[in-house]
């Protein structure tokens, strides 16, 4: 899942539980995706490691070529 | 050239033509008309008068000239054949006026198909013909157009055959504003009026961008400022540069081709264009003409981040987002990096109180029913005491019913006592009784005959012989009462009357007429 949907998904839940009418244990199952997903998207945010590259050109299925870049 | 151009044009060329020969050589011809600008930059030696049919030498600098031929008097050296008069005026004028300054207005301006421009220059007195070629004309930074004022740089060129000569232009500048700013006005409006700056036609940046592409030169200030940036701001945002030259000829060209191969690969989200602070002939590639329509053409959302916050060129015009630096535009991309920080904070925040009110919740509902569980021995206590309480109240009763059936047996043991006043009680009793059946018959006896003489008074009203006495008959055969004369079986009738009978005999019937 994209760091998009995993967002949106979990401003879903929350406003599921907002709801207030789920019982306990449909609001445990909630909560318990909701804390796997803010871990992962956290992990997205705070972990990922900045790679600066440089596009040197496009090879033949159009994917693009890329090297590291040193300023 | 037309007779009246070449008229014209000659009104300024003729007295140098008619001076020069003339004049002491030392006294160098003034250049055409006063250039104040150009013609300090380019000041034109003229050279001597030399025409190549000439017998005679023209004296060396420093001699007195020989006069031209006297009027009358056509001394035969010095007739002329056309083509060797247009020779001498074409390497005359194109040698003395071979780098030249010229200002005017533009008129009939044209630009041919072979995209040469031809077009007039002219002043309140005069004009001139002027030809640019493709070649010169190209590196123009604005579009010429009739009725602008311009200065132009280039030499006087003459058509031998035809003895024509016009202004050969190598460079034009427009007067007023600097050329590059009317370059720069002339392309905006151009675009502007294509449509090119509508608010409507911008693209929405990405909300959260990953892949940010940024077409800018690898050893600029722009990449390292917004390198700084992301890696003080954002993470997840990944940069990759595709390089340009951004400043001199084929600039333009290099950041339309990084534009293009951002669009190419369908990796980025956003696309970065731009360059640190310069004069603005270093940013002018920003103002090329390709470079704003790659960038209007893009696919890719484009922050356009040129230059500093008060340089303004047409990318930022056409761009869907304009950065006032490159700084800035990193910063745009990494807020957005910002508020996603935020956003995941706040749900994390909202799902754990959300679970822990939830929790909260039910934990009360189970102390409610822990509570009513522990109830019932209460409940009990309650009941017991209660069953006390009836016990008590019907013992009570049952002890009250008790002693009033007592009182009264003992009430009815002291009725027994005494038999004979019982029976004389009884007796007294059983005379009233009698008494009052005996009156009840007499007055039953008296109602009767009343009601007796009542009955006879009526029935005595009602007899038939109360009604003889009146004066009225009963007319009978036999036994039967006639009513009817048709019910007569005979003859013979009796009458009776108050006080006897009557024997008759009916001689004739009249039945009554019906009325």
């Amino acid at each position: 899942m994209s760091f998009e949907k995993k967002l949106t998904r979990l401003e879903e839940i929350v406003k599921n539980m907002e709801g207030g009418e789920l019982s306990l244990d449909d609001s445990l199952k909630l909560f318990e995706e909701g804390i796997k997903l803010s871990r992962d998207c956290n992990k997205e945010l705070t972990e990922a490691e900045q790679k600066v590259q440089k596009l040197v050109g496009v090879d033949a299925n159009g994917e693009p070529v890329l090297e590291d870049f040193q300023a | 050239m037309s007779n009246e151009n070449m008229s014209s044009g000659k009104g300024r060329w003729d007295h140098l033509l008619r001076e020069i020969p003339t004049r002491k050589v030392s006294s160098e011809p003034s250049p055409p008309s006063p250039k104040p600008k150009a013609a300090a930059k380019a000041p034109t030696k003229p050279k001597p008068f030399v025409p190549s049919t000439r017998q005679e030498p023209l004296t060396q600098m420093g001699q007195v000239s020989f006069a031209m031929p006297e009027e009358p008097k056509a001394a035969e050296e010095n007739i002329y054949k056309v083509s060797d008069i247009n020779r001498a005026i074409k390497e005359q004028l194109e040698g003395q006026f071979s780098h030249i300054w010229v200002q005017g207005e533009i008129s009939n301006f044209k630009a041919h198909s072979s995209g040469h421009f031809y077009f007039s220059l002219k002043d309140e007195k005069s004009q001139v013909n002027a030809v640019m070629f493709k070649g010169y004309n190209s590196r123009l930074k604005f579009r010429p157009e009739s009725g602008m004022e311009v200065v132009v740089r280039g030499k006087i060129s003459v058509y031998e055959p035809r003895g024509n000569y016009q202004v050969f232009c190598e460079h034009m500048e427009p007067l007023g504003a600097g050329a590059l700013q009317q370059a720069f006005e002339q392309l905006k409006a151009k675009l502007k009026s294509e449509g090119l700056f509508d608010e409507a036609i911008k693209k929405p940046l990405p909300d959260h961008p990953k892949q940010v592409a940024v077409v800018t030169s690898p050893t600029g200030a722009a990449i390292q400022d917004i390198l700084n940036v992301m890696g003080r701001r954002s993470r997840r945002a990944q940069v990759t540069v595709i390089p340009a030259r951004v400043q001199g000829e084929g600039a333009a060209q290099e950041i339309v081709r990084g534009i293009e191969l951002a669009n190419q690969v369908k990796h980025f989200d956003v696309l970065i264009v731009g360059r640190g602070g310069g004069s603005i002939e270093d940013l002018w590639c920003f103002n090329e003409e390709i470079v704003a329509r790659a960038i209007a053409a893009s696919e890719l959302p484009v922050i356009s981040a040129i230059g500093h916050e008060i340089d303004f060129t047409i990318s930022d015009f056409v761009s869907d987002r304009r950065a006032p630096t490159p700084s800035a535009a990193a910063e745009i991309v990494a807020q957005s990096e910002t508020e996603l920080h935020e956003r995941l904070r706040f749900f994390s925040k909202s799902l754990r109180l959300l679970i822990y009110q939830k929790i909260r919740d039910h934990k009360q509902v189970v102390n409610r029913l822990t509570k009513t569980m522990v109830n019932p021995k209460k409940l009990v206590e309650d009941s017991i005491m209660r069953l006390e309480d009836y016990r008590e109240r019907l013992q009570l009763s049952v002890q009250k019913s008790i002693s009033t059936l007592r009182l009264k047996v003992q009430s009815s043991q002291g009725a027994l006592k005494n038999p004979k006043d019982l029976l004389a009680h009884q007796n007294q009793r059983l005379q009233s009784l009698i008494k009052l059946i005996h009156l009840n018959i007499k007055n039953r006896i008296q109602q009767k005959s009343q009601a007796l003489v009542s009955q006879g008074q009526m029935l005595d009203t009602l007899s038939p012989l109360r009604t003889l006495d009146r004066g009225y008959a009963i007319v009978k055969e036999g036994e039967s009462v006639i009513q009817d004369i048709n019910s007569l079986k005979g003859d013979s009738i009796q009458v009776q009357l108050r006080d006897g009978t009557l024997d008759a005999k009916v001689t004739g019937k009249h039945p009554k007429e019906k009325s």
